[in-house]
């Protein structure tokens, strides 16, 4: 199993602990044998099950993914643990596979006896292991951004608390490309499901606004030239909206920028696209004046928060969002605070129903579903949420930055209120 | 088929659900970066430096081409096979070690000890060094120490059971077959305790098997990583030729000169080349958005490996099958044209020879295949090497992942930050793809070395090897393609 290892203050916490319960036990003349159940799960760790994409398509993700992780639960026991009890991670790899996915949860339960899992970012590994975390009743905390779990698709024991969803992400986009870039949009997208959500997301909330969306442009998931897509784009478009991902996407910036050459139109993309990539990297200049939406600003600004440089510091990420070692590996800062954030909100949702161990797992959820505000905090350096408990999805802050000499500077922040939409489902009304 | 439909319909089914319901972002790869760079110029560059080199050796005289390939005297070495038992008790040790780590070690692959000395240190590192170093798999197997060890001398010197010589290789191929269909179909091939059992089941079979028909047997010719090993090893430069019954003499020459005469090479072991040679490829192919287009996954959203399993087994067995019938065909179009030639010229020199039968032309004309497969091998693996080293060397210096730091490397975190500039990014690809030019040449001199031998007779060897060296320059295109395609899986 991964263990994580106490600081040394914790290690001695732990241990003058461990004295003080072998003493009290030698006094009473107990006999080792007969420590009571609650006693002897009191001086275990917590252990939280990490399904993390270690290889497979999420792996660049799971790195990440898996450096916050350990980052938080060093602080987090640092700080002394869960109701006292030391936190441990027991990592296996996904793999990026939803069959392998439920099959690392059935570990997590019956060879682990993990008390939660966590930590997923691929959807279909979510849709993959959501059912059997119902089936073994085991508490599963996704760092997914996908709207399955507010879709009210899974379960009561499938949360996402940590980081907000993309039907929120991208509807709280419309006001401002609206209000600011230009109220004609042409949408290029990847012609699959995440392309399709983007288009269908984005034009209700554009049109809204009052906007228009004059060409709706799907590209073919195999395509990796981009040249005759762009001759569809209508002359009078203000504002163009583009989702790209996949190898391809370096070369669909390049060519567009060596279509509209200096007098282009407006562009509002999203960072998923160029998550890991470095904005200043030579092909990509095209970028410089366009806006990007970012989960979490990558670059500190000007005003940065203490608490996201406490976050930074501790996951070991420079102020360009790269690692501390190696300014040329640029991490997933968009996504992989939501490690951090959920690890935060496992750790309150234990501490308020008590949590002793599996037997409260049940109360461990409805302790998650009774949350509401959580404000910008160390716990949550993103930026505040609102929790919704009968949806099981957090809601916050969405940031829209600009690119200005190869960085990108945040031009606006979202309201909480922006990024609603009316309930699709109600997880607490199902049983457990 | 139904496993072939079933699958299909499980394809589908992932795909269906990923549009129903959103599926997250697939991920900006290091594959951006090459896509911005004109391979296509240095594909054409590759090919072209193949094809001339092919049009060079046609008006080559024979002397130049037989020196390309000779040799030279370094200095006797005596064979020590109390040492040889010794090292190959401490690879055990060290197998054992590792096995250790798989059962008890941390669960997560990139920091367990096992997946990280197996699959990086082993199957992408060693077997390049071991190329290189001549074969000190020889002595580093983790079998023949215990074997002599344990096994009684009686049975050590007369097995229970023999192999017909019909059936050499015919293991080593369907264990290779195998462990390819391990490493790209298996839901977790790097899961530690998987591979525990996998290792421990597979160091014991072959254990087994070595009592049963002899070390010598069974790693000669049963034995795939052996076979394979000591089949790449023939390529390095240093090789060590049987001298006497005491000593071995070290000889030097251009990579692959040990492979220069056409030995009587079986069709066994020519099977094998093609077949690790077809693995390889297929290796690098089943990523490409060509492939997953072509078995209907979307390269944006793989679906994950158990979506793909038939597709992938199947893919492997395709590969392997169509190579070996390609190479086939094009060693027979040779000496058809061959055949041509002699009927048209009615050369009087050329009826004194006796014609090259296909089975021996073909055994040893694969042999100069063995330069592309490792040259492949190399390129395939390279950045993968890269990065889960450093993985497995944070493992050695944490191996229980408590915090140690043996090897005092202080804070240290795993980084990919050389396949995010374009820079770096051109100069890995350039390294893999002149790897593969490189092999390719190797094999275009190895080929018409053979040749020349196996027909004494300049026209018809360039006759022979005219349909074998399209394929090698097509080959070059293949490989280099693989390392340009953009990939999804």
């Amino acid at each position: 199993m991964s263990k994580y290892p106490l600081s040394d203050i914790s290690r001695r916490q732990a241990l003058k602990k461990l004295a003080v319960g072998a003493g009290a036990i030698a006094s009473s003349g107990t006999l080792p044998g007969l420590i009571g159940h609650s006693q002897a799960q009191s001086t275990q760790p917590i252990r939280i099950g990490f399904q993390v994409h270690r290889t497979g398509i999420g792996a660049a993700y799971g790195r990440w993914y898996d450096r916050t992780t350990t980052a938080a639960v060093k602080r987090i026991n640092e700080q002394g643990g869960i109701n006292g009890r030391m936190v441990e991670i027991v990592a296996e790899d996904d793999g990026t596979d939803p069959k392998r996915g439920a099959e690392v949860l059935e570990k997590f339960a019956s060879k682990h006896q993990c008390d939660v899992s966590f930590g997923t970012l691929f959807s279909h590994v979510v849709m993959g292991s959501s059912p059997r975390a119902g089936e073994l009743k085991m508490p599963y905390f996704v760092v997914s951004e996908g709207h399955h779990v507010a879709s009210g698709q899974l379960n009561r024991y499938t949360l996402q608390p940590g980081i907000t969803d993309v039907k929120s992400q991208v509807e709280a986009m419309g006001p401002y490309v609206a209000k600011n870039l230009g109220k004609k949009v042409t949408m290029i997208y990847p012609d699959f499901a995440f392309g399709h959500d983007h288009r269908d997301y984005f034009s209700t909330a554009f049109e809204n606004q009052g906007g228009e969306i004059l060409a709706k442009i799907a590209i073919p998931p195999t395509e990796t030239s981009f040249t005759k897509y762009f001759a569809k784009i209508p002359r009078d478009t203000e504002v163009i909206y583009h989702v790209m991902v996949g190898p391809a996407v370096l070369t669909f910036v390049k060519e567009m920028g060596e279509f509209f050459g200096p007098s282009k139109p407006a562009i509002f993309g999203f960072i998923d696209s160029l998550e890991a990539v470095d904005i200043a990297s030579p092909g990509l200049e095209f970028l410089e004046g366009t806006y990007f939406w970012e989960g979490n600003p990558r670059y500190a600004q000007a005003d940065q928060s203490s608490h996201d440089k406490l976050y930074r510091a501790a996951v070991g990420v420079d102020n360009n969002g790269a690692s501390v070692t190696d300014s040329k590996d640029v991490s997933t800062y968009a996504h992989m605070f939501g490690c951090w954030e959920t690890l935060y909100i496992i750790k309150a949702g234990m501490e308020s129903c008590d949590y002793k161990g599996p037997a409260d797992r049940s109360k461990l959820i409805e302790a998650v579903e009774a949350m509401s505000d959580m404000p910008l905090s160390d716990e949550h350096p993103q930026g505040a949420k609102i929790f919704n408990g009968k949806t099981h999805q957090a809601f916050g802050h969405q940031y829209i930055s600009k690119v200005n000499g190869g960085k990108l500077e945040l031009v606006h922040t979202t309201s909480i209120e922006d990024t609603f939409y009316e309930d699709e489902v109600d997880y607490t009304k199902q049983s457990f | 088929m139904k496993p072939a439909i079933t699958c299909l319909a499980s394809v589908l089914t992932l795909l269906l659900l990923s549009a129903l319901f959103n599926p997250a972002i697939a991920h900006t790869t290091e594959q951006g970066f090459v896509l911005l760079l004109p391979t296509k110029v240095y594909i054409w560059s590759g090919v072209l430096a193949v094809l001339i080199t092919t049009l060079a050796l046609c008006v080559l005289p024979n002397k130049l081409s037989h020196q390309i390939f000779s040799d030279a005297n370094l200095f006797l070495i005596k064979q020590q096979p109390v040492a040889k038992t010794i090292v190959s008790l401490l690879s055990f040790c060290i197998l054992l070690l590792w096995l250790t780590s798989g059962l008890f070690g941390p669960h997560d692959p990139l920091k367990n000890i096992l997946p990280l000395s197996i699959w990086t240190l082993f199957w992408m590192g060693f077997v390049v060094l071991n190329a290189l170093l001549g074969n000190v798999w020889n002595w580093l197997n983790p079998w023949s120490g215990m074997y002599q060890l344990v096994v009684p001398k009686a049975i050590r010197e007369n097995p229970p059971l023999r192999i017909s010589e019909r059936l050499y290789y015919v293991p080593a191929i369907v264990l290779l077959f195998g462990c390819t269909a391990f490493v790209l179909a298996d839901i977790a091939p790097e899961d530690p305790l998987r591979l525990f059992w996998v290792v421990s089941v597979y160091w014991l079979t072959t254990f087994i098997a070595l009592i049963l028909f002899g070390d010598t047997v069974w790693l000669k010719y049963g034995e795939f990583l052996s076979v394979m090993l000591r089949a790449y090893s023939k390529l390095g430069p240093l090789q060590r030729v049987r001298h006497s019954t005491t000593h071995s003499q070290l000889r030097i020459g251009l990579p692959a000169w040990h492979l220069k005469k056409p030995l009587n090479r079986s069709m066994g072991f020519a099977c094998f080349i093609v077949t690790l040679l077809a693995c390889g490829s297929f290796d690098g192919l089943n990523e490409t958005f060509w492939w997953l287009a072509k078995i209907g996954v979307n390269p944006l959203a793989f679906p994950g490996r158990s979506a793909v399993v038939g597709q992938t087994v199947a893919g492997i067995l395709i590969a392997s099958v169509a190579l070996l019938v390609v190479v086939a065909l094009c060693i027979k179009l040779g000496l058809r044209l061959v055949a041509m030639h002699y009927r048209k010229s009615g050369d009087p020199s050329t009826l004194e020879k006796q014609p090259i039968s296909f089975r021996n032309a073909f055994a040893a004309m694969s042999v100069s295949l063995l330069p592309i497969a490792l040259a492949y091998h190399f390129a395939h693996y390279l950045t993968s090497f890269m990065v889960n080293a450093q993985y497995a060397l944070q493992a050695y210096s944490d191996p229980l992942n408590d915090g140690a730091d043996i090897l005092k490397l202080g804070q240290h975190f795993v980084s990919t930050g050389f396949l995010n500039t374009r820079d770096s990014v051109k100069i890995i690809w350039l390294t893999q793809g002149l790897a593969v030019v490189t092999g390719h040449l190797l094999s275009v001199l190895l080929a018409h070395n053979i040749a020349l031998q196996l027909h004494k007779n300049r026209t018809q060897a360039i006759l022979s090897q005219t349909p074998f060296a399209i394929l090698m320059v097509g080959y070059t295109f293949l490989g280099l393609w693989l390392l340009a395609a953009p990939r999804g899986a």
